[in-house]
């Protein structure tokens, strides 16, 4: 009877705990279903930020954008400032003028813009001072408008690094008597940049006559109207049947478009190439020989310029008018330190 | 679990019923839950989309009814204008206007900008318009429009990327579906197995009484009512059952063990009709030996009779007459029962036949209550005695031999006592007589009925073992037999 009364107990007991157990069972498995849920939904809860500048370059993929756009969101960051690639995310392309308008109608707190000397740009720049938003010019200035600050690299001495690589080039050939040089330059004239490290090659150039050789420095026009009529132009001077003995590139783009014609017409050792920026692709190519030589521009500097301009500007009403970016040239010979130092 | 077992069956079976019901409605009600969320969650994700569709078609009817009204100035389309410039303010006003790092917010947060620029230039040309001021208003026109195109690519755009996002939040949540399916699963899983263990549990209380009680009537029903009852601990419709089983059982038990006990009282008395009828069998056929006699020697003597008495011959008439008595009762109560005055009257005839054969040497006396003489009795029991002690007991004595009868009540009990002067028995004689193995040496002068038989008989008509005593003083000191009779209250005979 004792034992009975035992097991029946028992069974009663096992029978309280399966069932509740079925509803701790059903209870847990919503509840971490719930806490999942909510585990992502929350991430859409974004931070606040005191001001909105925006950025526009022409070109927002490239390697310089970006690397600026960094140096700009890292300035940011630390002065609560959030700062946009205007045109990033649209569906359609719109041209730098477009974007400057709407960035002026979107009311934002300043304005970073790859300029040149256009006056509709000076216009639009003009018509943003009156709005009550900064203008800072980066790397391209335009003098002409009421810009509050430009941030550009100092194109004197890019001009004079570059000299100096073209003297050396002389020095370890000494057979040639004359030696060629082209620079390739944007057909949009009104780069006043381009200009000012055009001065700087020929004021090199200039101290070589005293070594009595002649250097031969041609300025290339490379048609930039069309989307891809850069690449074109350069694969028809390559194509001629004199070749420079140089190429100085002043962009991005031209080295690497140089740099690839180069190794496909099985150009390499018969040119030097002179490049512009330290892309991935272009120091791979000095890594590999085929690019002599490359100005490195410290684009983090040069946002974070962009950032103080604009934020003195703010806040005191004036900043400085020239913010000058460092400048490094790399070649083989310091290409492995820059790398590692780069990582 | 006490309660439950006090239910009824139909509670019982509705409280399984429901308690599994419930669990399975809890879980459902969790899961549905669930989904509730979770298809919150799906709506969210286009939700943006079409708040931003229906902007995009505010806006366009913004600029539809700017350019009717540029276009013919009716009162209409300035109407149309006011009205869609209020919607469009009041769609652009749930837009988001923090700078946050989410792009969504601040594409939103640039459209609002735009469109309030937008607006206000709208509002500048309607003006000019109005003013009919060529120049300016076809110049804000021009403005207006080109900000309409960029508002309406920024809608685009941020369309776009919020699909494209929220392609990507849905495939977040088409994972979480997935987990939920499996979450979901188990849950019903683990609940149905619980289910089924609690309903086989339940059940299980409820059927293993009746299965318990099925066994214990297929025990009886193969004829086994020793089966140990259980006992009914549910007060539902099996305890009834259980308790009018058990109930029927006992019944059952005690009714048989009724017919069993007077069974074996019909049996013995069956026994004894059956041991009674084979010694008077015993003794018929006895008698039926020496029948052809007895009806010869009747009818003979009766002639013999008639013929002494034609030749005056008295006495001879009388010893015949009584020689045919004796004969004719030999022959016609050879069966059954006979009153003690029956049997005295048998003795009579047999002492006088004797007395005339020997001579009158046996001196016979006889002591009866009347009112006895009526008491039913065994036949063939007084004659035999009588008998005995003439042959075994005055016959080989000299002198006088006397023979007493008895007859006379004592104690409920009616004594017939036949007592003879002769030459007594030992006790051990009177023992092997009492028990039967007394056998007489030889001779075979009686007519046939022992002292077994009469014994005998006598036990069976009483139903008592005492039936006779035997008792002797000693050698030549005569012996007495006594036999005992249950007296029964004599009806009155009908006069």
């Amino acid at each position: 009877m004792q034992e009975k009364l035992t097991k029946k107990s028992g069974g009663r007991t096992l029978l309280i705990i399966i069932i509740v157990m079925t509803v701790l069972t059903v209870i847990c498995g919503v509840t971490v279903f719930r806490l999942y849920l909510k585990r992502f939904t929350q991430e859409h809860a974004g931070t606040k930020y005191d001001q909105y500048y925006v950025m526009i370059t022409g070109d927002e993929n490239s390697a310089f954008s970006s690397a600026v756009y960094e140096g700009v969101m890292e300035a940011g960051q630390e002065h609560n400032i959030y700062i946009d690639m205007l045109g990033e995310h649209f569906s359609s392309d719109y041209a730098r003028e477009d974007l400057m308008r709407i960035a002026i109608a979107s009311d934002v707190d300043g304005i970073i813009v790859t300029a040149d000397e256009s006056p509709v740009l000076s216009e639009l720049i003009n018509e943003a001072a009156d709005s009550g938003i900064p203008v800072v010019t980066l790397y391209g200035d335009n003098t002409q408008s009421r810009r509050c600050s430009f941030v550009g690299v100092g194109g004197y001495n890019i001009g004079k690094e570059y000299g100096e690589q073209v003297l050396s080039l002389v020095r370890e050939h000494p057979d040639l008597t004359t030696v060629k040089v082209a620079v390739l330059v944007n057909a949009n004239a009104l780069d006043s940049a381009q200009n000012i490290i055009c001065s700087g090659i020929q004021e090199t150039f200039d101290k070589t006559e005293r070594i009595g050789k002649k250097i031969e420095m041609t300025l290339v026009s490379v048609d930039a109207t069309n989307p891809f009529s850069a690449e074109e132009a350069i694969r028809d001077i390559l194509m001629k049947e004199e070749i420079p003995d140089a190429i100085i590139c002043l962009n991005e783009l031209h080295t690497t478009c140089v740099y690839q014609a180069v190794v496909d017409y099985n150009k390499v050792g018969d040119v030097a190439i002179l490049g512009y920026y330290d892309s991935d692709t272009i120091i791979k190519g000095i890594e590999r020989g085929v690019i002599r030589a490359t100005i490195a521009i410290d684009a983090k500097q040069m946002g974070s310029y962009c950032i103080d301009a604009l934020r003195e500007y703010n806040e005191f009403g004036y900043t400085s008018q020239y913010f000058t970016a460092d400048i490094t040239l790399i070649d083989k010979k310091n290409v492995a330190a820059y790398r590692k130092g780069g990582e | 679990m006490k309660h439950f077992r006090n239910l009824s069956l139909q509670g019982k079976i509705s409280l399984i019923y429901i308690i599994a019901n419930v669990l399975v409605l809890i879980s459902n009600i969790m899961l549905l839950a669930g989904i509730n969320s979770m298809s919150g969650e799906l709506d969210l994700v286009y939700r943006d989309n079409l708040q931003l569709n229906e902007l995009v078609v505010a806006l366009d009817d913004v600029q539809s009814s700017m350019t009717d009204y540029l276009n013919a100035k009716t009162s209409d389309s300035l109407e149309a204008y006011y009205r869609n410039e209020q919607i469009y303010r009041e769609k652009i006003e749930v837009l988001n206007e923090e700078v946050t790092d989410l792009n969504f917010a601040r594409m939103e947060r640039n459209i609002k900008t735009m469109s309030e620029n937008y607006l206000n230039m709208v509002a500048q040309t309607v003006e000019a318009k109005r003013g009919r001021n060529v120049e300016k208003y076809r110049v804000r026109y021009e403005n207006a429009t080109t900000m309409y195109e960029y508002i309406r690519t920024y809608i685009a755009s941020l369309n776009n990327e919020q699909f494209m996002h929220n392609s990507s939040h849905y495939k977040e949540l088409s994972e979480a579906f997935r987990l939920f399916e499996t979450i979901s699963l188990i849950i019903i899983v683990v609940v149905m197995l619980c289910s089924m263990f609690v309903i086989v549990r339940l059940a299980g209380t409820i059927v293993s009484p009746l299965k318990k009680l099925a066994r214990q009537a297929d025990e009886v029903a193969k004829g086994n009512f020793d089966v140990p009852l259980s006992e009914a601990d549910s007060s539902d419709e099996i305890g009834v059952v259980t308790g009018a089983f058990n109930q029927m059982v006992v019944s059952i038990r005690n009714y048989i063990e009724q017919v069993r006990e007077s069974m074996e009282v019909e049996r013995k008395l069956k026994e004894k009709e059956l041991l009674m009828e084979t010694h008077l069998k015993d003794a018929q056929l006895k008698y039926l030996q020496a029948q052809i006699n007895p009806h010869f020697l009747f009818n003979t003597l009766n002639a013999g009779a008639q013929l002494a008495m034609m030749e005056d011959a008295e006495r001879t008439y009388q010893y015949v007459q009584n020689m045919a008595e004796f004969f004719r009762y030999n022959v016609k109560k050879g069966e059954d029962t006979v009153t003690i005055r029956e049997e005295m009257e048998l003795i009579d005839n047999y002492i006088y036949i004797l007395n005339v054969r020997f001579s009158g040497e046996i001196h016979y006396e006889k002591e009866v209550q009347e009112d006895l003489l009526d008491i039913k009795m065994p036949s063939m029991i007084l004659q035999p005695l009588v008998e005995n002690a003439v042959n075994h007991g005055i016959r080989e004595m000299a002198g006088e031999g006397k023979i007493k009868v008895h007859v006379y009540k004592k104690n409920e009990e009616v004594c017939i006592s036949v007592k003879d002067n002769g030459k007594g028995m030992t006790s051990s004689c009177i023992d092997s007589v009492l028990d039967g193995t007394y056998r007489a040496d030889g001779k075979k002068s009686s007519n046939g009925v022992g002292m077994d038989n009469v014994i005998a008989r006598l036990k069976l008509f009483t139903g008592s073992d005492t039936v006779i005593s035997i008792s002797s003083e000693g050698e030549n000191k005569g012996t007495e037999i006594i036999i005992y009779l249950p007296y029964e209250e004599q009806e009155e005979p009908y006069v």
